[in-house]
C-alpha cells in the first residue's frame, strides 16, 4: 500500500481516524459481528430452533461429524474445483476486455453495458436460463450436435458430476467477467498515460508496455479482484442450487448448498453452523495467503 | 464550490426522501398495530402457497369467496392471508420460529408437520381441540396419518392430492397399445413395443419416496412397520425389492429416461408426456390446468396406478393446516381450522384443483369436477409416507442409494438393504 | 503510486511532444478491426442468453420450450408483460425495491468511504485488527447469519419494515465497499493532501474536497455494485418481511414459480422489467470512468 503522512501527531491521528471509522464500524459490529459470534456459538450445540428453548451442548461433535462426512469432503472438493475453474478466466478475461474498452472509441459505452449485462441479471434467472440452455434438448446441445456435429450425441450435461460442475463454472465465468472488467476499467484510469507514450516512443512493444506500465498500475485491482473472486467462488450457492440441485445424488454439492440443506431442510443448525465456520476459516486462510503472496513481490515499485 | 453545493443538496434530498419514506412505511406498521389492539376483532395471519406460479384462481377463491364467507359468519375474526413461495416457506417458518415471530396458521406441506410438531412450533391439535376426533374421522386416513408424531396430531388435513397414471393415448397407439397399462405385466409387455416407436413407456423425475413408494406398495411391499419404528425387513423385503426392480430393469433396457436418476437437463414429465416422448407418467390433479394452458391440444388419459400383487396403491400428498403454539389467538385459529373442514371451504377449493380431504364429500366433488374422479378413487386406498421429523433425510438417503443402483453401481437389493439400515435410526429420531 | 520514480519516466525529455497515434494509419486500422472483432464476439457471447430470455418473454407458454430454439418469437405476445406487471402488486414491489436500494446505496457509500479514508490515511493502534475484522465479514456465508440477525432485528424493532432491510444491507455492504475504496484512496498522492493541510484544511475538508472527487471511478463502481446487491437480495427480504405490501421485487419474481410448473414467459418478463433500473444506474455511473480519463488529477 502507499505511504501516508506521519507528520500528524499520533494522538490527533487516532482520534480523527476513529471519528471517521466509528459510525460505519459500529453498525458493522452490531449487525454483522455479533451475529457472527452467535452463529459460531451455534456450532457447538445440537441447536434447538425454537426461540428461547434450551439446546444440548455437544462441544466439537458437529466438527467431528463433518470430518467423517464423505458428502462434506466432496462438497469442499467441488467448491475448490469451482474456484479453480472460474477465478483465472475471470481475472484474465476481465482485464483483457477492460483494456479493449479503455479508450474513446465510439460504441464504447454500448459494449460496456453489454458486457455488464450478465452481472446485472439476477442469479436466479440466470441459473434457470443456463439449466434451460444446457438441457439434453437445449440450445447448447443443439449447437454442438445438430448444427456443428462436434459431438456424436447430445451430452447429458446435468447428469454427471464433472459435466454438471462444468456448466456451473461456465455460468460463473460468464456472469463474472463484466464485474472484474468494471474494476479493471476503474484501475486503468490510474495508468500514467505519459509513461505509456514514452515507452511507445522508446520502441517498447505492446507486451513490454503491458508488463512494465499497465501491470504494475492495475496490480492492486488485480489483487482485489482475485481475493474477492476466491471468496465468491467458495460462496457459490444459487447457481448450484438451481442448475443441478446439488445432484444427482449429492455429487455436485458445494459447501454452501450442503450447509443450506443441513440447516434449512433438515433443520440441523448446529451442523450447518459448523460447516459455515469451517468454510469461513478456509476462505480466511486462503485470503491471508493471497495477500501475503502479493505483498511480498519484489517487483512492486515503492 | 457550486458543484459541492449541488452535491450537498442532492445528498440532503436523498437523505430526506429516505427518512420520509422509511418512516412512512414503519408508521403504517405501528398504526395498524395499535388499531388491532383498540378494536375487538382478532386478526389471524395465515401463511400459504396458494398464489404460487401466478395462480390467481386459488387466491381469488380464497379472497373473494371463502374468507368473506368466514368473516361474515364470524364478525370478530379477520383473516390476513400471506402468500409465500413454496420453496422458501420452510425456511421462512424456521427463521420465524427462531425469532419467535410466527403466524397463527400455516398451510404446511405434509412432510413438515411431524418435524414442526416435534420442535414445538406447531400445536398438538388433538389436545387443543375437543372435537379433533370427530373432525379427523371424516378425513381420509392416509391424510390424517401425515399429522401424527409420537402419539399426537399436529395438524388437520387441508387438501389432498395423489398420483395416478396419466397416459398419452396417441403415443401409446404408435405401438398398437389401446389402453394405459393397468398392471405390472402390461407395463413390462408394452415397454419393448414402445421403445421401437421411440417412446419411453414410463418417466418420473426422481427416486424419492413420492416416486417409488407407489411401486413398492402396489408390489405388495411396505416401507416401515405399522409403528414407523423399523425399515429393515420392510423396505428391503422381497416384494419391495420386486417393485423397484421392475423400474430398474426398465431403466436398464432404455425404456425409462435418465430423468429418473436426477438429470435435471432431461425433458420434464410435464413436457415429455404431451409431446409424445413419454407414454405414461404418474402425476397429480394440477396437471390438467397446466396442460390446458401450455398444450391446449393435448388430451391426457387418466388411469389407476398399474396394479401389482398388492393392488393399485398410490401415495398421499397435499397440505395440512396447523396452528402455531406461539399463536396468541388460539381459540379464533381453531374456529378457522374447523371452518376449513366444512363443505363450503372444501368444495370451493376443490373447484380450483385442491382436492377435498373429507371422504364424505367425494361424490359431490366428483359431480362438480369430473376430471378429479380418478384421483378421488385413488385417494381411497392411498397411503402416507413415513411421518417423522427426519423425513427429508429419509428421502435423501433412499434417493441416493437407489440412484446408485440404477446407475449400475449396486443391485437394487443392496441399495434397499443399505437404505433401510440408514433409515432405521432416522425413524426413531426425536427431532 | 507510480510517478517520477518510475524507471521508464522521461519527464524531462526534450524534443517532440507525444506522438499522436492517428498518424499511423495502416497499423491502426488493422488493430482497431481486430479489437472490434474480439469485442463483438465477446459481447455476443455475453448477451446471447439474455437475448434468448428477452425473446422468450414475448412468447406464449406453448412455444417456450420448442426445439430447435426460436430466437424470434413467432407469434409474439405482450401478455407476459401485462401479466407480470398486473399481478400481485408488482408495481408496489418495484417501488419498495427502489426505495430500499437508493437508501442503502447512499448510506453505504457515505459510511464506507469514511471508513476507507480512516484506514487509508491514518496510522493508529489496532488499525489492522479492525480492518481484518471488517474483511472477516466478507467471508462468512450470509445464510448462516440469518437467524441471529432475525432475533437481533426483532429486538431492535426492525421486523417487517423497509428500514430493517436498509440497515442490514448497509452493514453487509460495508466490508466490500471499504475494501474497494481503501485501495483507491491510498493511491492518491499524499503530497496533495499535505498541501491542503498546510493551507489549514481539516481532515473532513480534505476528505470531502480532495479525496472523494478524485476517487470518482471507485465511488461509481461501489455505487453500481451496492445498488445491484440491494436490488437483487432475496433471503433477508423473505425472512423479515411478512406484510405483502412491503415485499420486494425478487420475492415477486420467485412467486411466479409454481409448486408444480413454471410459467417461463412470465418469469422472464418480470425479470426483464426488474433488470431495467440496474441497467439505468450502470449507464448513469459508468460515465465517471470517462471523467477519470480527462480529470488528469492523478498525473500530478
Amino acid at each position: 500500500m502507499a505511504s501516508f503522512s506521519t507528520s500528524v501527531t499520533q494522538r490527533g491521528a487516532a482520534r480523527t481516524a476513529l471519528a471517521f471509522i466509528a459510525p460505519g464500524f459500529l453498525l458493522f459490529a452490531v449487525l454483522i459481528i455479533y451475529p457472527m459470534v452467535r452463529a459460531f456459538q451455534m456450532s457447538f450445540y445440537d441447536w434447538n430452533v425454537i426461540a428461547g428453548a434450551a439446546s444440548d451442548f455437544t462441544g466439537f461433535h458437529n466438527y467431528v461429524r463433518a470430518y467423517h462426512d464423505p458428502v462434506f469432503w466432496r462438497a469442499a472438493a467441488n467448491s475448490a474445483v469451482y474456484m479453480a475453474f472460474t477465478v483465472p478466466p475471470q481475472v484474465v478475461l476481465g482485464l483483457l476486455v477492460a483494456m479493449l474498452l479503455n479508450n474513446r472509441a465510439p460504441g464504447r459505452a454500448l459494449f460496456r453495458v453489454l458486457f455488464y449485462l450478465p452481472v446485472v441479471t439476477s442469479w436466479v434467472v440466470v441459473s434457470l436460463l443456463f439449466q434451460y440452455l444446457f438441457a439434453d434438448s437445449g440450445l447448447v446441445n443443439w449447437m454442438l450436435h445438430d448444427v456443428t456435429h462436434l459431438t456424436a450425441k447430445p451430452t447429458p450435461w446435468l447428469a454427471g458430476r464433472w459435466t454438471g460442475m462444468a456448466v456451473v463454472s461456465a455460468l460463473g465465468v460468464w456472469k463474472g467477467i463484466g464485474w472484474s472488467m468494471m474494476i479493471f476499467l476503474a484501475a486503468l484510469q490510474g495508468v500514467p498515460k505519459e509513461l505509456m507514450e514514452s515507452a511507445a516512443m522508446d520502441g517498447a512493444g505492446p507486451w513490454q508496455r503491458f508488463r512494465a506500465v499497465t501491470l504494475p498500475a492495475v496490480r492492486p485491482a488485480a489483487v482485489f479482484v482475485t481475493v474477492m473472486l476466491v471468496i465468491g467462488g467458495f460462496n457459490v450457492f444459487t447457481s448450484v442450487l438451481l442448475v443441478t440441485g446439488g445432484g444427482p445424488a449429492d455429487s455436485t454439492q458445494v459447501l454452501l448448498t450442503y450447509m443450506y440443506q443441513q440447516a434449512f431442510k433438515n433443520l440441523d443448525f448446529g451442523y450447518g453452523s459448523a460447516i459455515a465456520v469451517l468454510l469461513t476459516l478456509l476462505v480466511f486462510a486462503l485470503s491471508l495467503v493471497q495477500l501475503r503472496l502479493f505483498r511480498s513481490d519484489p517487483e512492486e515499485a515503492p | 464550490m457550486r458543484r459541492h453545493r449541488k452535491e450537498a443538496l442532492a445528498l440532503g434530498a436523498v437523505a430526506g426522501l429516505c427518512s420520509a419514506l422509511l418512516a412512512g412505511c414503519s408508521s403504517h406498521d405501528s398504526s395498524s398495530g395499535s388499531k388491532a389492539a383498540a378494536d375487538s376483532p382478532v386478526t389471524l395471519t395465515f401463511w400459504g402457497t396458494y398464489g404460487n406460479g401466478g395462480n390467481k384462481v386459488q387466491t381469488d377463491a380464497l379472497s373473494q369467496t371463502i374468507i368473506p364467507a368466514f368473516e361474515k359468519a364470524h364478525p370478530n375474526i379477520k383473516i390476513s392471508y400471506v402468500d409465500v413461495p413454496y420453496d422458501s416457506l420452510l425456511q421462512k417458518l424456521t427463521t420465524s420460529a427462531a425469532g419467535g415471530k410466527l403466524p397463527d396458521l400455516v398451510r404446511a406441506d405434509l412432510g413438515w408437520v411431524p418435524k414442526m410438531g416435534a420442535l414445538g412450533v406447531f400445536a398438538p391439535l388433538d389436545q387443543k381441540m375437543s372435537d379433533y376426533q370427530t373432525l379427523s374421522a371424516a378425513d381420509y386416513p392416509g391424510s390424517v396419518a401425515t399429522n401424527k408424531f409420537s402419539g399426537h396430531y399436529y395438524g388437520l388435513p387441508l387438501d389432498a392430492n395423489t398420483r395416478v397414471e396419466i397416459a398419452n393415448s396417441d403415443a401409446l397407439k404408435k405401438a398398437g397399445i389401446t389402453a394405459p397399462p393397468a398392471s405390472f405385466a402390461e407395463l413390462k409387455a408394452a415397454a419393448p413395443k414402445l421403445k421401437d416407436a421411440k417412446v419411453s413407456v414410463f418417466a418420473d423425475s426422481g427416486l424419492q419416496g413420492w416416486n417409488v413408494y407407489p411401486w413398492i406398495w402396489s408390489a405388495g411391499g411396505s416401507v416401515t412397520n405399522d409403528d414407523q419404528t423399523k425399515a429393515t425387513g420392510y423396505l428391503n423385503s422381497p416384494q419391495s425389492v420386486a417393485g423397484v426392480q421392475m423400474l430398474a430393469d426398465l431403466y436398464k433396457a432404455g425404456s425409462i429416461p435418465n430423468l429418473i436418476v436426477g438429470d435435471k437437463g432431461a425433458t420434464q414429465t410435464s413436457d415429455g408426456l404431451p409431446k409424445g416422448v413419454y407414454g405414461t407418467i404418474l402425476d397429480g390433479p394440477w396437471m390438467t390446468g397446466i396442460w390446458s394452458g401450455q398444450y391446449p391440444k393435448f388430451k391426457p388419459v387418466y388411469a389407476p396406478v398399474p396394479a401389482g400383487p398388492g393392488g393399485s396403491i398410490s401415495v398421499v400428498g397435499g397440505e395440512d393446516i396447523a396452528m402455531t403454539s406461539a399463536s396468541k389467538h388460539q381459540a379464533a385459529a381453531e374456529t378457522f381450522i374447523r371452518f376449513t373442514q366444512t363443505a363450503d371451504f372444501q368444495l370451493a377449493m376443490a373447484k380450483t384443483g385442491q382436492m377435498s380431504v373429507v371422504s364424505a364429500l367425494a361424490d359431490q366433488e366428483a359431480a362438480a369436477s369430473p376430471e378429479l374422479d380418478p384421483f378421488i378413487k385413488q385417494l381411497a386406498t392411498a397411503r402416507s409416507r413415513p411421518s417423522v421429523p427426519q423425513a427429508p433425510q429419509i428421502d435423501t438417503d433412499l434417493s441416493n442409494e437407489l440412484t446408485a443402483a440404477f446407475q449400475g453401481k449396486q443391485t437394487v437389493q443392496q441399495a434397499l438393504d443399505k437404505a433401510a439400515g440408514e433409515i432405521d435410526p432416522l425413524l426413531t429420531a426425536t427431532h | 503510486m507510480t510517478s517520477a520514480a518510475h524507471p521508464l519516466s522521461r519527464r524531462n525529455r526534450p524534443g517532440n511532444g507525444p506522438r499522436s497515434r492517428s498518424r499511423n494509419q495502416p497499423r491502426l486500422t488493422a488493430l482497431a478491426a481486430a479489437r472490434y472483432a474480439t469485442l463483438i464476439v465477446g459481447a455476443a457471447v455475453m448477451v446471447l442468453p439474455f437475448v434468448y430470455m428477452l425473446s422468450t418473454s414475448f412468447k406464449s407458454q406453448t412455444y417456450v420450450l420448442s426445439i430447435p430454439p426460436q430466437f424470434v418469437p413467432h407469434p409474439a405476445t405482450t401478455a407476459n408483460y401485462s401479466g407480470a406487471w398486473g399481478s400481485h402488486d408488482f408495481g408496489r414491489y418495484f417501488v419498495n425495491s427502489l426505495v430500499v436500494a437508493v437508501c442503502t446505496t447512499t448510506l453505504s457509500l457515505l459510511l464506507s468511504s469514511m471508513m476507507a479514508y480512516g484506514f487509508a490515511r491514518f496510522r493508529f493502534p489496532g488499525r489492522e485488527l479492525l480492518y481484518r475484522l471488517l474483511l472477516l465479514g466478507l467471508m462468512i456465508p450470509a445464510m448462516m447469519l440469518i437467524i441471529p440477525q432475525f432475533i437481533l432485528a426483532k429486538y431492535l424493532g426492525l421486523l417487517d419494515s423497509l428500514a430493517g432491510l436498509v440497515v442490514f444491507y448497509v452493514a453487509g455492504s460495508l466490508p466490500l465497499n471499504t475494501f474497494l475504496l481503501r485501495g483507491f484512496f491510498a493511491a492518491i498522492p499524499v503530497e496533495l493532501e499535505q498541501a491542503m493541510r498546510v493551507d489549514g484544511a481539516g481532515a473532513w475538508t480534505r476528505y470531502r474536497l480532495l479525496v472523494l472527487p478524485l476517487a470518482k471511478p471507485a465511488l461509481a463502481t461501489a455505487t453500481i455494485f451496492t445498488f445491484l446487491a440491494s436490488w437483487d437480495e432475496f433471503a433477508w427480504s423473505l425472512t423479515i418481511i411478512t406484510t405483502p405490501s412491503k415485499q420486494t421485487l425478487p420475492l415477486a419474481i420467485e412467486l411466479f414459480q409454481g409448486q408444480n410448473s413454471t410459467l417461463w414467459g412470465l418469469v422472464f418478463a418480470a425479470s426483464v422489467i426488474a433488470v431495467l433500473p440496474v441497467i439505468a444506474v450502470f449507464l448513469v455511473f459508468q460515465r465517471y470512468f470517462v471523467q477519470g480519463l480527462t480529470s488528469g488529477a492523478v498525473k500530478g
